[in-house]
Formats: structure tokens, sequence, C-alpha cells
């Protein structure tokens, strides 16, 4: 008995600390819920570019992450999906036009030359030496000083050009914008007609390796001879986000009033038990999303509200088999333990094929789908949990081992008891295991 | 020791209708298949379901609109949109159950159309908009959904073989955890349930138009994850009864008895299951209304397979081994 009564303070406490985190963490709600669009992006090969490269993947993803940042709507998302495929999450954008239309843009990569402003200050005017006539960039460095160099490789035209725009620029600045934005604007020291270049830094110190990293990638990106298709949309609208999360939100209540009624009205006392290691459960549940983090979305709802209906079903097992033994006239304190017992097996087999499906979404599905079978595997695990400890604890506590005195607040009737049927005992390890003989 | 198994009347005498039991799931195995098989005929790509965007490849709009739409109006936004060049719009509406009427979006306007997302049709969602609100001012665009058909077809075959690997799996689980005849019979469970849902479908699909996405696999999925424990919890109560009453009843006896045993935790399960699922359905969200169907037909499937496929066929086969062991 003492045991579990130390058990059950540990419940209690986790219980605790659960609200606690309920109402300290964030929950993170999906686009489906807060409105916004989720693009999928696929490189393009062409004849120029006839494999995508991991390489050319990661300036790809570098160069929309930069724009997506650009555009200011909070906490965004790139990912590479695959060998060449990008998903990108913009919250708080319904008009995904303008959203395709921004990352859609060729980067714009410009050499220009100074030009005498007008209130004395520097400007710039282009030179027609753009990212278009970039072959490629790489980080190198420097044999004789060791600085981080970024080094430009330009086609046939683009060394023409170049050629002919450092000999004019001879001891002068050339400024490399990119999308508008100055980049940086080196010392031209002579002419250079082998269609390479190298970039140093600006400062005393040169790049740092990382500084070089960022530009080769802005340069490769705006060099980029592949385009980028969309090939997925998915876009909600805020009003339909927030319908959704209202509309959740009275599903959910409904749903476990209703299985609470039902337990309460079947299995009488133990119905009320299940009701507060459901609401446990329930609290938990949403602190481990919180925790994890789990992003909601509208079907990993879904997964949350159909586990609460799954997490039941262990309860009701283990009570009708408890009804069981008590029916066949054994104690109280037997019969729970033995309906624990008997009822694990069907328990354990059934979730875990469960868990083999959830597992199989998972891996298969889209991000849709996956949100649904991460909620419910979580659902799963968490509901053997919650029906082998805290309803067990919870019987023990409120049984403990009298005479049972009222078969009704089992929802049992006198008379059942007398007409128990035969059933032999069945020896706890085997049980436990489902081992045949 | 008493001489029968139950002393109480059985709920259903399973093994007596055996035949009965399996005559009704027959018929309802033709009917759906049926209807599968009709949609594979006049389909030009041969699927046993109408597929939907996911699969095929296009773009799906929703408009929130803030009054019902009638047929006419229906017919002329049609006679629009194919002035602004979209060959054969599909255009539905979905009206919201009565709780709607404190929620923005009351009407949803759906418009579906070939993939609008590569860069020759970029621009035709605003104009599209912009014709819906020249008759409907207050429209809004609460959704946009667009698949490449490229990725369609790619992702019909990674749910397709997701959905092979789980019916695979779930044969090995069973085999291994209880014995192969109960893997093999579990694995028809299965496919009676995945059948039931997907003609169901089939038939929405004939007379409401309604196409299947990737939310409708996840519901087979989840249908077969989850109509799988019903029938552990029937073939695990007959294992056990097998274990200690072999020798002193008949197969039929015990599986008789061990059907009115578990019957009431069968139904009780798949309530509360159902509970949860049928407040998703009249009060959640409206875009995973056809999701949360689907799992609500497999679950009513599945509660009725495990008793009236499971059983009956584990019947019959037991009786028969029954009969083997008495000859050898």
């Amino acid at each position: 008995m003492k045991n579990k009564l130390i058990l059950f303070w540990i419940i209690i406490a986790i219980t605790l600390a659960s609200i606690f985190v309920l109402y300290k963490k964030p929950t993170s709600l999906g686009l489906d819920l807060v409105g916004g669009s989720r693009l999928m992006l696929e490189a393009q090969t062409s004849e120029a570019v006839p494999n995508i490269t991991p390489e050319i993947m990661d300036s790809l993803q570098y160069a929309i992450e930069n724009r997506v940042n650009a555009m200011g709507v909070g906490e965004t998302l790139v990912q590479k999906i695959g060998q060449k495929r990008l998903l990108i999450e913009i919250p708080n954008i319904t008009d995904t036009a303008k959203a395709k239309e921004f990352i859609g843009q060729t980067a714009q990569l410009e050499f220009k030359r100074p030009k005498p402003g007008k209130d004395g200050e520097m400007d710039w005017e282009s030179t027609g030496l753009t990212g278009n006539d970039l072959k490629k960039s790489i980080v190198g460095s420097n044999p004789t000083t060791g600085e981080w160099v970024v080094e430009l490789e330009f086609n046939l035209e683009g060394a023409k050009k170049f050629s002919e725009l450092t000999k004019e620029l001879t001891g002068k600045q050339m400024a490399i914008f990119f999308n508008g934005k100055l980049q940086s604007a080196p010392n031209v020291n002579e002419q250079i007609s082998g269609g390479k270049a190298q970039i140093s830094g600006g400062g005393k110190q040169g790049f740092e390796f990382a500084e070089a990293k960022e530009m080769v990638d802005l340069l490769n990106a705006g060099a980029l001879p592949v385009g980028a298709e969309v090939i997925q949309e998915e876009s909600v609208g805020p009003t339909l986000g927030q319908d959704s999360i209202n509309k959740s939100k009275i599903a959910g209540l409904v749903g476990i009033t209703a299985v609470m009624v039902f337990m309460i009205a079947y299995y009488r006392v133990l119905g009320i038990i299940s009701c507060f290691a459901l609401i446990i459960y329930a609290l938990i549940n949403f602190a481990i999303y919180k925790l994890v983090p789990v992003t909601l979305t509208l079907t990993g709802i879904a997964g949350f509200i159909l586990s609460i209906g799954m997490a039941i079903d262990a309860n009701i097992l283990i009570f009708e088999r408890t009804k069981e033994e008590l029916k066949a006239g054994r104690t109280l304190f037997t019969a729970i333990n033995s309906g624990f017992d008997r009822a694990f097996t069907s328990i354990f087999d059934s979730n875990m094929s469960t868990i083999i499906t959830c597992l199989i979404l998972y891996h298969f599905g889209a991000s849709m789908v996956k949100g649904f079978a991460l909620t419910l595997i979580i659902g799963v695990c968490l509901s053997m949990f919650s029906a082998i400890t805290v309803t067990k604890n919870f019987m023990h506590l409120t049984f403990g081992s009298k005479e049972m005195k009222y078969p009704g607040m089992f929802g049992l009737r006198k008379e059942d008891i007398e007409n128990a049927y035969v059933a032999e005992e069945t020896k706890r390890e085997k049980a436990k295991f489902g081992v045949l003989d | 020791m008493a001489n029968t198994l139950i002393k109480n009347k059985y709920k259903i005498d399973l093994v007596k209708y055996k035949y009965v039991w399996l005559g009704v799931t027959a018929v309802v195995m033709t009917i759906c298949l049926s209807a599968m098989i009709y949609l594979m005929s006049i389909q030009p790509n041969h699927a046993p379901l109408k597929l939907g965007i996911d699969f095929t490849g296009g773009t799906i709009l929703q408009y929130g609109v803030d009054k019902k739409i009638s047929t006419d109006e229906i017919s002329s936004i049609r006679t629009s949109l194919e002035k602004v060049g979209i060959k054969n719009p599909v255009i539905q509406t979905t009206t919201q159950m009565a709780n709607g009427e404190d929620s923005e979006v009351k009407n949803l306007l759906s418009i579906r159309t070939t993939f609008l997302g590569d860069k020759e049709s970029k621009d035709k969602t605003s104009e599209i908009t912009n014709q819906l609100k020249t008759s409907f001012p207050t429209i809004e665009l609460v959704q946009v959904n667009s698949v490449g058909p490229t990725l369609g077809a790619e992702l019909l075959k990674n749910t397709m073989t997701a959905l092979i690997i789980a019916f695979i799996l779930m044969m090995i689980y069973i085999s291994f955890r209880f014995q192969p005849e109960y893997g093999w019979i579990a694995f028809v469970t299965l496919l009676h349930d995945a059948i039931v849902v997907m003609g169901i479908f089939a038939l929405k699909g004939i007379f409401f138009d309604t196409t299947v996405d990737s939310l409708f696999i996840t519901a087979i999925l989840t249908v077969i994850g989850y109509s799988i424990n019903d029938t552990i919890v029937v073939f695990d109560r007959i294992r056990e009864n097998m274990r200690f009453l072999a020798k002193k009843f008949s197969s039929n006896e015990i599986i008789n008895a061990s059907i009115n045993q578990t019957i009431v935790r069968s139904i009780n399960t798949s309530a509360t299951t159902l509970f949860t699922l049928l407040a998703l359905y009249f009060f959640g969200g409206v875009t995973i209304k056809d999701f949360v169907l689907a799992i609500i037909i497999g679950v009513v499937a599945g509660t009725y397979s495990s008793i009236f496929v499971a059983g009956v066929i584990l019947a019959i086969v037991k009786e028969k081994m029954e009969k083997r062991a008495k000859e050898v």
C-alpha cells in the first residue's frame, strides 16, 4: 500500500509538471491553423546543368532562405526534401501570388562602377556585367597571405566584359551588388583577362571562412542556371485557420465529454476513475506536444482526439476483464490484478499494431500526414502508461483490498456473480507475454 | 465445473448462422467492389476511386462566402471562369453546420482546375479571384491546394507502397504473436475493412463526385491500425480459451463463447472511439470531414469484421483442422 501511495504522488507530480509546462510554453501551430503558405519547389535541370548536385541545392536553399527572410513575415522555414526539392513555409501570407513572385525571381548580381553622386557622395552605376555572366564561384585562399577569398569564374562573354571593366577601373573600386544591396567593393589592382577573379575581404583580416562561404553561396545562387518551379502549394487563410482552431476545440470538448458520460454511465466508479486517468492523459499528452515540440496541425489535432478514444479502449478492456473476474467470484484485489494482467496482451498487441501503421505513415507521408502519425504515436504510447500505471494505481487506492460490498459500483448486479462462467486461472507470466503452450 | 461455457443464452450465435453472416459480408463486398469496378471501367485512368489533385495533379481554390450559392450562380461562375481560360473547372459548395453561425467562414466554394503553379499559369489564381469578386464582392480566398502532375504520380506510388507494407506487416505481426492461420485471417479481415471504406467512397465518387486525396489513404492506414485492435481482442480471447478448454469443447463452442465474452468490449471500445470521431465530424474543421468520415466507416466495418469475418472464418478453418486431426 505504501508503494501505491508513492506512485500516486509521482503521478500527481507529473501531472502538475505538465500543467506547469502547459502554462509556460507556447503551442506551435501549423500553417493550416494560423494561416500561411507552404510551397514545394523543384530545381529544374537544363542543358547547362543536367544534374542537380548537393552544392546546387545548398546554394538554392540559401538563396531562397535569403529571399524568404527578406519578406519579413516572421518564422519561415526552408527545408530540403529529397534530392531536388525545397519546402518553404511562410506564415501569415495568404496571397501566394506575391510570395511566388518573390521566390521565383532570379537573384540579381550586378557589378557596378563608381560614379560621383549629387552631393559629392559615392554612387554606383551599372556596367552590364551581372550574375548571368558568372560560371561559378568557390571559396579559395590566397597562397601568399593565407586569407580566405572568393574565387569567381566567368563564362566566355563574362570574361570578356570583366577584362574590359577591370582595365577601365584599374586603381578604382568596383562594387558587387546583390538584390540591390552592396555586398562588397573590392579594389581593382590590375586588368584581369583570364576570366577568373578573386575577391579578397574588406577590413584588415580579410574574410572569415563563413563570410566567404556566404558570399559564394550568394554568388552561386545569383549565377545559378537552374530554375525552380512550384510543384505543390498549400495556402490557408487566417480566417479558415482560426475557424479550424475554434472548431477543433469544440470537437475535442464534445468528444471527451461524450466519452466520459458513457464511461461513468456504463462502468460507474470504474468509469469515474478512467475519467481522471483520461484528464491526466490529456494534460501529459499536451505537455509532451509542447516539449518535443510537435507543431499542431488540423490533422494532428484529429490524431490527438482519435487517440483519446483509443486511450479509453485500454481502460474498457481492463474493466471488462475485471468485471469477468469478479463474476467468477474472485476477491476484489485479485480481480483487479488479474484484470490487468489478462487484458495486457490484448492492449499490447493492439497498440503495437497501431504503432506499426503510424511508423509507416510517418515514413511515407507528406507533412500533413506526418503530423497525424506523430500525435497518434505519442498518444498510443502514453495511453499504455496511463492505462497500466494511472488507472491501476487509482483502482488499488480506491478499492484497496476490501471485500466488494456494492457490485453496483462496477455496474454489476448481485445475481451476475452467481452466474459466473468457468474460467481457469491464467498464469501471470504466460498471460503477460501471450506465449502459447 | 459447468457443462457449457456460458450458462446465459448466447447474445449472438455466430457459428450456427455462420453462412448467413458470410452471405451478408458477401453482399456488402459485392456492392463495394462493383462500385469500384464501375469507376475503373468509366475512368480514363482506370482508378477504382475518383482521384483528387494529390494524385492527378491540379489546383483547388477554396473561397469563403457569406451566403449560400445557388446552382444558377454556380453555372454562371463556370461560364465566367471558362472565359478567362480555365478549362472544365469543377465547382462545389460546402455548407457549414449549424454551429457555423458564429464562425466567419459559412459556406465554402471550391474550384478544382488543372495545375496552376507553373510559370505559364502563374497569374491565373488572381484572375479567378477577380472574376469571382465581380459577382461576390465579399468573397475571400481561404485555401489553396496545388499539386504538380509529377509529384501527384509520386504521391500515389508512395501511398500505395505504404498501404501494401502496412498490410504485410500486420499479417506478419499477427502470425508471429498468434499462429499463421490467425495471420492470414487478420489480413482478410483488414482487406474487408479497406474495401468497405474504398467502396463507400467509390459510391460517393459516383453520386457526389467525391475525390480521394492522400489524407484518404492515411484514413485507410489508420483504420487498418485501429480495426486490427478489435480483431486482436477477439483472437486473444479465443487463443486463451483454446489453451485451457480445447480438450473439453469443440472449436466451434469455444469460438462462439469467446465472441460472446468479448462482444461488449468490442462494441464499447468502438463506441468511445466513434464518439470522438463523430464529434470531429460534426463539430470539427471542414477540411478534414471526409478524412474523419473514412475513419468512421472503417471503425464500424472493423468492429463488424472482427466478429463476423474473422470469427466466422476462424470457426470454419478450425473446424476443418479438427476434422483433419480426427481422420489422421
